[in-house]
This record gives C-alpha cells, structure tokens and sequence, in this order.
C-alpha cells in the first residue's frame, strides 16, 4: 500500500491508496507553524486503516522550503565566485552582502583560460573567518565542464578553515547558466540544515509509531526522491504543492489527452498543461521569490483569483483583488466573495443562500444591478480572466525558442480537449470555463485529495545531461557535476546513447528502480570538431530521463478511474 | 531600461559540408557562453522564436534561378524568418534594438540568385528591409556592413536605390575574397554615392576601424538620417578569425555596437568558432543592451596588444577624407561619371560564386527617369559547374516607381513573356504592388509568389 500526503498552505491532504483504489482519503487544515504535526495528524487514521498491512513507501510534498526562502527565514551565506570573462561581476544582484571574486578562468570546453591566484584565495579565507560566516558558497563559470577551480578553492577553506560548510556550483546543477548556479548554491547551503532537522524529527515520529516504510518526497519535477537524499539538495522541493496537484491530475484524467489543470484556491487559481498526457516542463529552472534557479519544475502559472477574493467597485467597475478578507460571506465571512456568486448562481450548495443574495444585493448596489445580474458579472470577470491566462500559457509554449530546424518545423499548434479542475471551488467555475472555451470539463472523484493521490502515486524521475568530448578525452554528467575520463572506445553517437542509458539505469536500480519508469531519450546529437580544415575530435551531447508519471498498478485500473 | 531582442537560431542541424567553416558547430560555444552567462535571463533581453520566411519574402528582394524552392533550404527560410520576427517586434515598439543571430549568412546574396557564394544564397537584411519599406511603409534605410569581406550582395542589391545608404568596410579585395569593394564603387546613375566602399589594409586594428565610424560613418548617417540602421554583423574583422587578416577585438566590435547603435542587426560572418564568437556575441548582446561589456574580453588579450601603423592610420585618414568628400559631391559627380543621356543606362557585371562553381553575366538596363528612380531590366545568364546554362530575364520596378514607368515596365515584362526565345524564365518584381512572378517558358505556366 502507499501513502501520499499533501501539507498545503490551507489544508493537509492524505491518502491511502492500494494497487487502483483509494483506500482512504482525509483533509484537515494545516498547522501552519507546525508542519510535522500536520503530518503525523495525517498519517496516524491511515496508519489505524492499514491495520498493520505492509506500507511500501510514504510520499509528501512540502512548503517547508517555499515558506523559508518566502520569509527569508534561512542561514546566512557567503559567496565566492570566480567568474572569468562576461558579465562585470559587479552587476549580479544576487544580494550577498559578503561577496569575494577571485581571478581564473575555465572556458567553454573546461580549458583553463586564467589561473587562480593564491594569495587572493587566502585573503578571501582570512575575509570570511572575520565575518563569522560558517557557509560559504563557491561557484565558477563553467565549472560543470572542470571543477578543478572551486575544487582548489573548497580544498583551501578546508585546510584552514575546517568548521566552514562548503557547497561548489558544480554539485548542485551543472546545466549552463552562472548566475541561476550560484542562486541555486546559496539557496541549497541556506536551506540544508533546516531541512535536515526537519527530516530527523520525522524520523523519530515516525519510529515512534513504529513505521519504517521507505520515506520520499516530491520534487518540482514532478517526481519523488528518497528523503535522505532530498536532504543534499533540498531546493529541489521548492514548489512540490503544484507539482503533486499536476500529478493528481495526471492520475484521475482521461490518459493521453491534453488538459489544462485547473486549482482553484482561496485567492489563487494554479494552471498547469498536459499535453498527450505529459506534464509540460519549464523550459528555464524555477522562480522563487524574484530569484532564477536551475530546478526543474513544471509550467505553472498562479493567476490571483480565488474562491475568497475580495471584490470591489471602483468607478462603476466591477474588481476582484488579489487578497482575501477571510471566508465567503455565505460561510459566515465579512465580506461578499466569488464563491458567493457561485452561491447566488446556483453553481454550488455550499453555504447560506440567503447570505449569498444579500451579498451581492450589497455589491450590485454599486453597480446599479441585481443580485442575479452582480453574480453572473463576478464568474464572467473570473472566467475571462482565467481563460485569458490559459491561452497565453498556450501561446509562450508556442513561443518557445528553438535552435535546430526540426524543432522549429515539428511546432504545431495545440489545444487543449479537457479542463480538470480540483480542490474546493473548481468544480462550481468549471460549467462556465466549457462553455467559454469549448472544452471538456471534469471535476474526477476524489478530486479533492488530488494533490495526494498525486504525490502517493508519482514515480521516480532523473534527467541525465551526458557531454562527452572525443578531443579532450572526458565527460561530464550536467546534473551530477561528475567529470570523468570516456569509458573506453567512444566513437559513435549510438555508442555514446548507449553508454548514458546504461548509466542512467544502473543510477535508477540504486534508487528503487521499481519506481521509475524505463529510461527515455529526450535528444541526442554530434558536433564534429574542425581545427584548420581537420576534424580533430567530436562533441556528443546525450540526454536521457526517467519522466515523471503514474505508476503502473494505477493505470491499470484507469479506465475505471476515468 | 532599453530591451534588446534577440533571435538566436544557431541551426545546429544544418552545414554547407562536415568540414565547411559554416557548419552545425559555428555557434555551438557561442551558445555556451550566452547561456552560462544567463544573458536570456537578463530583463533587458527578451528571446524570440524564429519563424520562417515565405517564399514571397523572398521573391520581394531575389530572382531565384530555376524557382525560389530550389534555392533555400528550411535552415534558409528560418535564418530570414529570424530577422522578419524581430522587425515585427521594433515596429510594435517591443524592443528598442533587435540581433538576429542567425545562420547561413546573407550578405554575398545579389539580386540574381543561381546558387550559393561565399556560403551564401538568400540576403537575410534584404529581405528584412523590403518587409520593413512594404509593411511598415520605412523610407530611408542606413546599412553599414561590419564584415571583413565586402558585402557585394548588398551593394549589388542597392546599388540603384536612392534612399537606401550601404556602408561597408572591409579588408581590401585585393586580398581577400570577393575581391570588390573599391572606392569608385558608388551606385547608379539614380543612387551615385548611396553605396560607400572603405578597403582597408590587413592588419587593420580597433584604432583604424575607429577612425573611420567616427570620421566617416557616423557623420554620414547623422547626415542621411535614415529611419533604420541595420548592421550586417559580420565578426570576422576579429584578429583571431581564420579566414582573414584583421586585428579587430571583442571590445572593439562592442564599442562599435554601442556608437553605431543599430536599429537591427544581423549575424553575417566570422568563423573563429571558439577564440573569439563566443566573447564577440556577449559583447555585442551586451553593448545593443546598454549594459556593461568591459568584462568581456578574448582569453589572450591585452591593452595595447595591437598597434595601427603611422602608414596605416595615414591611409585610413586620406581615404575618409576623400569618401567624405565624395559624399558631399555626389550630385555633381554623379553627373559627371555617370551621364543621364538617354533613356536606358546600361551596364555589365559577371559575377563568380565561389561555393557553387558558377559564372553568371549579366546585362542590366536602368531607365533614366525625371520623376523617379526608375526601372531596372535585367537579363542573366549562368553557366553552371557541369557546363550547362541557363539565361533569365527579369523585370523590377522599385516602390519609388512613378506611375508612368510602372505602366512601362509592365509592358516589357508582357512583351517578354509573348516572345521569350532562349530564356528559361521572365520574372516580374512589382513592389508598388508586392506582386512577384515568374514566367516558366517550358511549360508557359506563370508562378504568383
């Protein structure tokens, strides 16, 4: 049996779900100072449902990054960079207030360009011990392709300064793009020993019930990870809500179609795709806070209309704002909200209908209508609104750039067949959200704990980046930061995708390949190297992945399920 | 805060040959550089997706030879797209600047077009400027060439065209293909001194290239006062650039960038592929952005590494007096070399193209016209690498056209295709009405592009 939970920011969501059913479902508001006691408020009815039958793994997503970075409630860091020619460092904001740059320079291909410079190193060392800092951050630019710098400059702080945490760029991402891997750096050391703790305590709760199913958690991607993994990079969670609602959708929708994930909160909407029945990814890392990082998440937009927003008239204009003033007014709230009008129209049984009217009356006084006519006015305003942002999510995946002519030829237009909506409110918009876009609409059963049937049920993922270069004698894996020497005679692209998909399966065995999928591969293509008319080595990029999806046992049942 | 577009459309499924300097692996480390420094992410960039270019995009500026089809390749269609996207967005003021970094290149590309030269088949900016002047109704038009070899595509494409300024310095075709670009290069009877040809010796570093934009370019266009300044972005001015001579860096290629500041830009040549593309195109993103580029230097380079020589810089500073000159004198001078008895100019041209193994001669006539730049009749023959040929004849009336030559030159184009002996095919080009055709002889079957 699996277990996945959900902590939200409003309520907790948690499922108990065995081969294609649900066992057991509950929902209760979260203690938002206290997520572990959320959890294990949670887990405890489903643990007495199991009645001691083999849990095979428990899965959750979790705020607890998202609200420390949003609160800023994180270590101090310092930063070390060694940045090479580009930019002027002087114009990153990356808001540290101890930044030391440091000559060398590794270019594209992990020559060295420029050495380091000793005595610069040790003055850096000397800077931070008088700060008082205890973590350091160092990054480089194109330290995925050689780490022998940062390498040089973690081995310095170590001699000398043992107490001092250390965390290179290249371990943390090794995609291309400096800036996003000095964020994703200080993010992962400001993060990691909060997030340890945390981990340790549910350990111990969970011990204490006696528990020892394997315990993962979802990632951005979509995707779950061991704990104590999670536990080296933990960033990687940022956004893990979203993540499980997509998820969720993934699991209760028809398979293989195209569908707009639709959650319509309390004074937030969440949208995300599925096309042909995959999660569409990012193209670029997530934003948290302003700040760019390199984690894969998916595509989601946040549009801020929701079940309890407040509502406005301004110059004979009807306004729905992006806060709340607490619960509808037909649930005992001070104020009329959008789930009034749902009231009022009939689109809900939710609530006091009379409130619901006398709500609107005192909107629609404003705007000189009746209550009829003043909730109808509130749903198309929201209608429109996230229709408008539905088709621009369309439109910039369009939009996306392309850099080999196949990419850009096989572009087509898509739209989508079905909105899903789940959580509270969705289902009462969704006859609306048909009618103005001429989609399917469907609120599936057990849409409410959607979120945790989608952490319950996601698989394993890993995107493995391979680039090897016949030239220079080496690869190196992007995600991993591993740099190593070609395995043996490497002369061919199918060689080359041969090797990355042994590799990434021989990771995923270690991993409980049980829970992935088999592994895919997402591009591959050479680059022959020319140096004065000769070809003197070639280039091979590979890209294998185990995608995010459903497990299996699940999709069996789908048909029911759909 | 100014944004800057930018189409980066690398191709890297696309190259002339495995080994051929305009290969998939051009802009690959170019493409490293840009991403590892997160320009993409910067707010003051914003990236398109290419588009591709349609065929009467095409036929706007170009008589392809047998058919547009046969001449372009998807990769082509996409390079030309690129620049039409970034047109769009300047003129719904998306962006304040827009580079196009795009391959193949465009600027060897003449009006004719039999095959490939000098790694190149259709004009990129060509076909970028006459989408601009027909959709966005643009009238005078800068284009200053930066390329170290002499943008004779686009020179033969304006050398008739009074409202269009080509630039271009170079190094000297006497030692470098395409081995034109001479300062008595000046355009036609109806555009004397719109084309400006400013050889310059190899060696040539960042002081002279300096000279002449501040001495010559600059005041030109202050002058001219175009309502576009495009920059055929070549990079192959840079010292390290396998093909050519010059000492031209990084820093300057990107203070050039920030003084000429550019409407538009597109990418032309430049093949050193790792030494210096990848800071070059940093720079440049950088410069058209209004951002820092100091830091944005070659690996070996130094202050002072290059020294211009006394004689050098003596040449330099003659021949920009001298163009300088030319440029307030054209009237007079156009008159002079060029005389306007008659009513046909004509002209001859044989044109090699290098890549292809191609010979085309050409025979143009240009109506001498009092109201207008008048019209152009053109007849070209090709004689291809396994011997065969082919002649064409063609028909173009520009916008500028005045009503009179406009009912003339359709008349020849009908008087051609009634009796068209010999010819493969007649094309009209009809820009006051953006109609394009061509008269297939063999099977007398008229394409509308």
């Amino acid at each position: 049996m699996l277990i996945g939970m959900d902590v939200g920011g409003t309520f907790t969501d948690a499922v108990l779900i065995d081969k294609d059913s649900v066992i057991k479902k509950i929902k209760f508001p979260t203690y938002t100072e206290n997520l572990l006691k959320s959890l294990m408020n949670a887990l405890e009815p489903l643990l007495e449902t199991a009645a001691g039958r083999p849990i095979e793994r428990i899965v959750t997503s979790t705020t607890l990054i998202t609200n420390m970075i949003a609160t800023n409630n994180i270590e101090p860091v310092g930063l070390v960079l060694i940045p090479g020619p580009g930019r002027n460092p002087g114009t990153y904001h990356f808001d540290i207030p101890h930044t030391c740059v440091l000559s060398g320079a590794i270019d594209f291909r992990g020559r060295e360009i420029a050495p380091l410079k000793d005595g610069e190193i040790a003055d850096c060392i000397e800077n931070v011990r008088k700060s008082g800092l205890q973590r350091v951050a160092i990054v480089g630019k194109f330290s995925q392709r050689n780490r022998a710098h940062e390498q040089t400059v973690a081995d310095c702080f170590a001699k000398s300064s043992p107490g001092i945490q250390t965390v290179l760029g290249h371990q943390v991402s090794s995609q291309l793009n400096f800036p996003r891997r000095v964020v994703t750096a200080l993010l992962t050391l400001a993060t990691r020993d909060r997030f340890r703790d945390f981990y340790g305590q549910i350990l111990s709760a969970l011990s204490q019930h006696g528990i020892d199913a394997p315990l993962y958690i979802l990632k951005a991607d979509g995707g779950t990870l061991p704990f104590e993994q999670a536990v080296r990079m933990p960033v990687e969670t940022i956004f893990s809500g979203p993540a499980a609602s997509t998820m969720g959708v993934l699991a209760l929708a028809p398979a293989g179609q195209t569908s707009v994930v639709l959650d319509v909160g309390g004074t937030t909407t969440d949208l995300a795709l599925i096309l042909s029945g995959r999660p569409l990814m990012a193209s670029r890392g997530a934003r948290i806070e302003e700040r760019l990082t390199h984690v894969r998440s998916f595509a989601t937009k946040s549009v801020a209309i929701g079940g309890d927003s407040m509502l406005r008239v301004d110059n004979g204009s009807l306004q729905i704002l992006p806060r709340r003033a607490g619960p509808a007014y037909c649930l005992g709230g001070p104020e009329p909200t959008p789930t009034d009008a749902m009231r009022q129209a009939g689109l809900t049984t939710i609530g006091d209908m009379q409130r619901a009217v006398e709500s609107m009356k005192q909107l629609g006084r404003a705007l000189g209508l009746p209550p009829e006519r003043t909730a109808s006015l509130v749903l198309e305003q929201m209608v429109r609104q996230i229709t408008a942002e539905i088709r621009s999510m369309f439109l910039a995946w369009e939009d996306e750039p392309a850099y080999r002519i196949w990419e850009l030829l096989q572009k087509q237009k898509v739209r989508p067949q079905n909105i899903v909506g789940i959580g509270g409110s969705a289902p009462a918009i969704l006859p609306l959200l048909g009618q103005a876009t001429g989609c399917q609409t469907l609120a599936p059963e057990h849409h409410e704990v959607a979120n945790a049937i989608g952490a319950a049920l996601a698989r394993v993922t890993m995107r493995r980046t391979f680039h090897f270069d016949t030239e220079r004698n080496f690869y190196f894996v992007e995600e991993t930061g591993q740099q190593e020497q070609l395995p043996g005679q490497l002369s061919s692209l199918v060689d080359a995708e041969r090797f990355s998909v042994a590799s990434i399966k021989e990771v995923g065995e270690q991993l409980g390949v049980a829970f992935a999928a088999e592994p895919e591969l997402v591009y591959s293509e050479m680059f022959n190297m020319v140096r004065g008319w000769r070809t003197i080595g070639r280039l091979f990029d590979v890209c294998v992945q185990f995608p995010p999806g459903i497990q299996d046992h699940w999709n069996k049942g789908a048909a029911q399920h759909a | 805060m100014r944004k800057t577009g930018l189409v980066f459309f690398p191709a890297f499924d696309w190259a002339i040959e495995p080994t051929h300097p305009e290969r998939e692996e051009r802009l690959l480390y170019t493409k490293d550089q840009l991403f590892e420094e997160g320009i993409m992410d910067l707010p003051e960039v914003i990236e398109y997706a290419p588009r591709l270019a349609t065929e009467k995009d095409i036929a706007r500026v170009h008589f392809c030879v047998p058919d547009v089809k046969s001449q372009v390749t998807e990769a082509h269609l996409i390079a030309a797209g690129g620049t039409l996207v970034l047109a769009d967005a300047l003129m719904k003021r998306e962006i304040d600047n827009g580079f196009a970094l795009v391959r193949p290149p465009g600027h060897h590309a003449m009006r004719v077009v039999h095959g490939n030269r000098g790694f190149c088949n259709i004009n990129n900016e060509a076909i970028m400027i006459e989408y601009l002047r027909q959709h966005y109704g643009l009238k005078r038009i800068a284009i200053v060439d930066t390329d170290v070899h002499h943008g004779d595509g686009t020179q033969d494409i304006y050398w008739h065209d009074p409202d269009v300024l080509f630039i271009s310095f170079h190094q000297d075709g006497r030692t470098l293909y395409p081995g034109t670009g001479f300062p008595s290069e000046l355009g036609g009877p109806n555009a004397f001194g719109m084309t400006i040809n400013v050889p310059l010796e190899p060696g040539t570093t960042d002081e002279g290239i300096h000279y002449v934009l501040d001495n010559l370019v600059l005041p030109l266009l202050d002058e001219f006062k175009p309502d576009l300044i495009v920059n055929s972005a070549g990079q192959d001015n840079h010292y390290t650039d396998p093909l050519a001579n010059m000492r031209f860096t990084t820093q300057g290629y990107a203070r050039l960038n920030e003084k000429l500041k550019p409407d538009l830009a597109v990418l032309e040549g430049g093949y050193s592929i790792e030494s210096a593309l990848p800071y070059l195109n940093t720079a440049i993103i950088l410069a058209m952005a209004g951002l820092d580029y100091s830091h944005v230097t070659e690996p070996d380079y130094q202050p002072g590494k290059f020294v211009q020589t006394s004689s050098q810089i003596e040449y330099i500073k003659d021949l920009a007096a001298y163009l300088k000159e030319v440029w307030h004198q054209r009237e007079s001078l156009g008159v002079q070399r060029m005389p306007r008895t008659g009513e046909f100019y004509e002209d001859k041209k044989d044109i090699y193209y290098d890549t292809d193994n191609i010979r085309e001669s050409r025979w143009e006539r240009v109506r001498l016209c009092q109201r207008c730049p008048g019209y152009q009749l053109l007849t070209s023959s090709a004689i291809y690498s396994f011997g065969n040929k082919r002649t064409v004849s063609a028909v173009a009336i520009p916008l500028q056209a005045c009503d009179t030559c406009q009912e003339e030159a359709r008349g020849h184009y009908r008087e051609q295709i009634e009796s068209p002996g010999g010819l493969h095919s007649v094309y009209l080009q009809d820009r006051p009405r953006d109609e394009y055709r061509q008269f297939l002889v063999s099977t007398s079957e008229e394409v509308n592009y």
